[in-house]
């Protein structure tokens, strides 16, 4: 079975969101809710300062923090090393936000529309979005990013890799070392979030330039 | 440079009710079982210690409930006990608590008779001291298996909350003695002075509880948060003035008072000293903060915690 992964690569990332409004279009997460984030950083001072855009999604680690702390086995792991939490089983007890320490995790405790100046009902798009979320995740429980599970058994890229203009995130298979993505973090020095948590994460990072 | 570090928001305190709750009412129990120990002229203050634990324990769950965001699922809260503490807690408190139930009901119609039964009733009490102390020292376990929370993940919380919880449970225990008037005088006077101790104690592990942050950026940051910045005003009056300094002081002087006035002074230092448990959690909990996400050089703070 393959180990899923990603890598990001830090020197391609112009910084648009597109990532992150990808994974919404495909996802239907609630307003305030990102599973794909672009976050701004920077180091240094004046004038030896850097910016850099870090682009964020679940690390889907192979040691998860999260698996680990869920007391009601709503949290698994597939066979791809995802991780998944099935929204059934899920209490809603927020120790794995509390565990995590990439903040992959949110919950949502309700429907927030995007146009509360239109009074009355949600517009057809926002009302699919909702039965979607509904459907597929639920309200005070936990979710995040999946990898795009669904797409990708129907052989199709994650969302935000298939949207990405700068062409800065790639997916593969971790354990195949002729992947791209093994090349890539052979090749580029790829480095992980946070190594100190020994949680080994699929998600790496080639470093800017 | 260490970018601004946000407290976590998510556990809110509700939470800390929960864990102070359980925290009393385990205490209480086992300073009811323990004073079971000590004599006819403490049988009084036995059945308060006792009867305390499970309802106490049982209004903390009340409140985690309702912190839950899917409550109708908190059955399956044990699904996990090999690897989450909440799986594991949830464990010891049913069981202490079936524990609590049961030895409250020796004494309770159509028990009564079994409240002869000295022997079965001691060893209940002993099963039920154990997971008491469970409970007290899970409340912290819990909060410290959270590692990316450096604040929490230290062996000193589990410490800290199970000396803040007998503290809590022996001043509950007088709090409703001292309702009595005079009939408990002797045992809350020797209770006042045993708490003293136990707060003495309770300041050198908060002590140390604060000392063990210099290690890690976001636990300095939480020690910060703590000690000068948004959550210093109720560290600062409610957790050491409220809750550690002014009842020790009140024990100290109802030690040099007798009858009447002693009982008014111990009830007062009670009061005080139990509203500085449920703070003392709530400083915890609201001083949480997540390590920054170090990719490479930079370091940023959790988005939407």
């Amino acid at each position: 079975m393959p180990r899923y992964g990603f890598v990001i690569d830090l020197k391609r990332c112009y910084g648009c969101y597109t990532c992150q409004v990808a994974c919404k279009a495909a996802n239907h997460t609630p307003q305030g809710i990102d599973w794909a984030r672009c976050v701004p950083a920077e180091t240094g001072s004046f004038p030896v300062a850097l910016r850099q855009m870090v682009p964020l999604i679940c690390q889907q680690c192979a040691d998860p923090e999260c698996l680990k702390v869920c007391p009601t086995g709503a949290t698994t792991q597939d066979e791809n090393g995802v991780v998944q939490v099935d929204p059934d089983l899920c209490m809603g007890c927020k120790y794995c936000i509390m565990a995590c320490p990439y903040g992959a995790r949110q919950t949502v405790d309700e429907w927030k529309t995007y146009f509360p100046d239109a009074d009355g009902d949600l517009d057809p798009y926002e009302a699919y979005a909702k039965a979607q979320w509904e459907e597929k995740n639920g309200y005070g429980i936990a979710t995040k990013c999946d990898f795009c599970a669904d797409r990708v058994k129907e052989g199709r890229q994650p969302a935000c890799v298939e949207a990405c203009p700068a062409k800065a995130r790639y997916f593969g298979d971790l354990d195949d070392p002729e992947s791209e993505v093994s090349i890539l973090i052979r090749r580029e020095r790829g480095f992980q979030l946070n190594p100190e948590f020994g949680t080994d994460p699929s998600c790496y990072y080639l470093p800017p330039r | 440079m260490l970018p601004n570090l946000k407290a976590q928001s998510k556990w809110s305190w509700l939470v800390a009710a929960y864990l102070f709750l359980a925290g009393l009412g385990a205490g209480a129990y086992v300073t009811g079982v323990v004073a079971s120990y000590l004599g006819d002229g403490w049988i009084g203050i036995s059945k308060i210690g006792v009867c305390l634990g499970f309802p106490c324990v049982l209004v903390g769950c009340m409140f985690l409930l309702a912190d839950l965001g899917a409550p109708l699922n908190f059955w399956r809260a044990a699904m996990r006990p090999n690897t989450s503490w909440i799986a594991r807690g949830t464990i010891i408190i049913t069981i202490f608590m079936v524990l609590a139930f049961i030895h409250v009901a020796f004494w309770l119609w159509p028990f009564q008779g079994l409240a002869e039964a000295v022997g079965a009733r001691q060893f209940i009490g002993i099963l039920g001291v154990i997971f008491a102390f469970g409970t007290m020292i899970y409340t912290g376990i819990l909060l410290a298996a959270s590692r990316p929370i450096a604040f929490w993940s230290t062996s000193m919380l589990p410490l800290l909350f199970l000396v803040s919880a007998l503290s809590t449970g022996i001043m509950a225990v007088i709090l409703l003695a001292s309702f009595a008037g005079t009939t408990h005088a002797g045992p809350i006077h020797s209770l006042a002075r045993f708490d003293s101790l136990v707060i003495i104690l309770e300041m050198f592990v908060l002590g140390f509880f604060l000392q063990g942050t210099h290690r890690v950026p976001e636990a300095r940051a939480s020690a910060n948060l703590v000690l000068s910045g948004a959550v210093a005003p109720l560290f600062w009056w409610g957790v050491a003035v409220l809750g550690l300094i002014v009842p020790l002081l009140l024990d100290l002087l109802g030690a040099r008072l007798e009858g009447g006035g002693a009982i008014t002074v111990a009830f007062v230092a009670s009061l005080c000293g139990i509203l500085g448990g449920l703070f003392l959690r709530q400083v915890v909990l609201s001083g949480g903060i997540h390590a920054p996400l170090r990719a490479g050089r930079f370091e940023i703070a959790l988005p939407n915690i």
